[in-house]
């Protein structure tokens, strides 16, 4: 199996609402390190909510999801919200057939998980 | 005319055409030789160009490059003559005796070439100039040579082109058998690879599935790649009374971690099994261990997606109870062709999560039903059109194969597997169940009874 679409992370913080992580690319067992390593850097607080926009996720295996499932209780456990926003129909029907919808929020995208948080 | 050069006055063996006896010395440069031609194809433009040089070099019309094996000598590039034609095969073995440049000035008063026929009869061979083509560690394979029908003198910047032009031949053979080498060696890698993921596939799934009386089963493994092992699993054994459990699943990860977990699910479902049958409870028992197993660890979390289920003889087929743990839906193919998923709602992946869900649903399977389960490499495999099978794609497709049995069952979905060809990416499991259509024939008797 070959992925040759890399995986770029990028934070962008907002001085009043929630922070946004965009990730795009291939989550496989090479480049997830790089997405914990970045989810570790952010802290989770009452009220410190993270959306994550993953329109541009075009791959996500059974690390990925870990890690996402992983940062999803961290934020959990801070009383923070993670919301994942944009998911391709392919990955979110994976993700639903693994239970996991039950779990994570999922929004179109990224306006409309702001919009979710704020309301 | 006289031999002029010195090299040839020191040479003291005996004329002849053939070899003498080996040597060890001898011996050492045939190892050699047989070394290089197992190549086997040691000729190619590069050893052409080679030949064509040297002629061009002399002014001369002939020249060859060849390798003097055991009383051979092989010929592996001509110029001027036809493909595969040795000249004064004599003096080419006497050049790689010899060691050194070699040159004949006039092969007519050489008794090395001696009755030879390239010199004796047509063309009439009178001049001959060798380089021998000496491997790194001084054995002497071959020789570049050049030839000419008139008698003449070789110059000295003639001579060192020759010597580099033999330098090159044996540069090429040394890629050659670098390259050679490196495919062996990977060669043999993979099917020691191949060997490995053989062996932990087997110690991974049953051997074989045990005969239930009044049902057919049958299962198979679809691997992707030949030396990556995959965590797809699945078993079919015994409870108490006359129930059997079954189960099939997909561990996280590949390769050796993948191995290991596949490993300590397989025995702590059978476990699980035996002290609870319960399908929620064996699923909810395989989560609390697998939990436990990550307790504190840094890497991601080991977790799995399976089926669990319970059959239980009743009349003439089963009652059966699955729990998932966020699996695709297993698939019932009924006696009436119709296909439909016996899957309860809401099972969630087992090991990873907090206070996850599973659930459990109960059908019966009827005698002509038929019941597969599968890995998500079958459903998450790109059909031509580029999109996900999906479980759709897969009812369909069963759909239209008709009433089926176990094996039946897994011919189809091989079927699909093969047609689907690279978009399948990821490994798959299938376990197939099916109890045997009722056989309504009251005037012969039942045929099925023995």
């Amino acid at each position: 199996m070959q992925h040759d679409n890399g995986l770029t992370i990028s934070l962008q913080p907002h001085t009043s609402g929630p922070r946004l992580l965009v990730v795009a690319g291939d989550l496989d067992h090479h480049t997830t390190p790089r997405l914990r390593a970045a989810l570790e850097e952010v802290t989770f607080g009452p009220g410190t909510d993270l959306v994550i926009d993953l329109s541009g996720l075009t791959f996500c295996d059974s690390t990925g999801i870990a890690t996402l499932v992983a940062a999803h209780q961290r934020a959990h456990d801070a009383g923070a919200a993670l919301l994942l926003a944009g998911l391709d129909a392919d990955i979110a029907r994976v993700f639903q057939i693994m239970g996991l919808d039950r779990l994570l929020s999922f929004y179109d995208s990224p306006e409309e998980a702001v919009r979710a948080l704020s309301g | 005319m006289g031999r002029k050069e010195p090299e040839v006055s020191t040479v003291d063996e005996a004329p002849g055409r053939q070899l003498p006896p080996a040597s060890a010395a001898e011996a050492r440069r045939l190892t050699a030789v047989h070394r290089y031609a197992a190549l086997g194809t040691a000729t190619g433009a590069a050893f052409d160009r080679v030949a064509a040089l040297a002629a061009r070099i002399f002014h001369a019309p002939f020249a060859t490059v060849t390798v003097v094996g055991d009383g051979t000598v092989r010929v592996v590039a001509a110029h001027g003559l036809p493909p595969r034609r040795a000249l004064v095969e004599s003096l080419c073995a006497a050049a790689v005796r010899h060691g050194g440049p070699y040159v004949v000035n006039d092969a007519l008063l050489d008794p090395r070439a001696a009755g030879d026929p390239a010199v004796y009869g047509e063309p009439g061979v009178r001049f001959y100039a060798a380089a021998v083509i000496t491997t790194p560690d001084g054995e002497a394979l071959g020789s570049v040579n050049v030839m000419d029908v008139r008698p003449r003198e070789a110059g000295e910047e003639e001579l060192a082109c020759l010597r580099d032009l033999a330098g090159l031949v044996m540069d090429e053979l040394e890629v050659r058998l670098a390259t050679h080498r490196t495919v062996e060696v990977e060669r043999e890698l993979r099917a020691g690879a191949e060997r490995l993921a053989r062996t932990l596939q087997r110690t991974l799934l049953p051997p074989a599935l045990p005969r239930v009386p009044g049902l057919c089963a049958a299962a198979a493994y679809h691997p992707v790649s030949a030396d990556e092992v995959g965590g797809d699993f699945y078993d079919l054994f015994p409870l108490d009374g006359d129930r059997w459990g079954f189960f099939l699943g997909d561990v996280c990860g590949k390769g050796a971690d993948a191995a290991a977990l596949t490993s300590l699910v397989r025995y702590t479902l059978r476990a699980a099994a035996v002290y609870d049958a319960d399908p929620h409870a064996v699923l909810a028992n395989l989560d609390a261990v697998l939990q436990q197993e990550h307790a504190g660890g840094e890497a991601p979390a080991p977790y799995c997606t399976a089926v669990f289920g319970v059959l239980q003889p009743d009349g003439d087929g089963f009652g059966v109870t699955l729990a998932t743990g966020g699996h695709p839906p297993a698939l019932a193919v009924r006696a009436s062709g119709a296909v439909e998923p016996i899957h309860p709602a809401g099972g969630q992946l087992i090991g990873i999560l907090r206070n996850p869900h599973f659930a459990q649903v109960s059908a019966r399977l009827n005698a002509g039903d038929a019941l597969l389960l599968y890995t998500d490499g079958l459903t998450e495999a790109r059909t031509p059109t580029g999109s996900m099978l999906d479980e759709d794609g897969l009812t369909a497709y069963l759909a239209a194969a008709g009433p089926t049995s176990a094996d039946a069952l897994l011919t189809t979905v091989h079927d699909l597997i093969t047609a689907l060809g690279t978009g399948v990416s990821d490994d798959t499991a299938v376990l197939a169940l099916s109890v045997p259509p009722a056989t309504r024939t009251p005037s012969s008797g039942s045929l099925g009874a023995a």
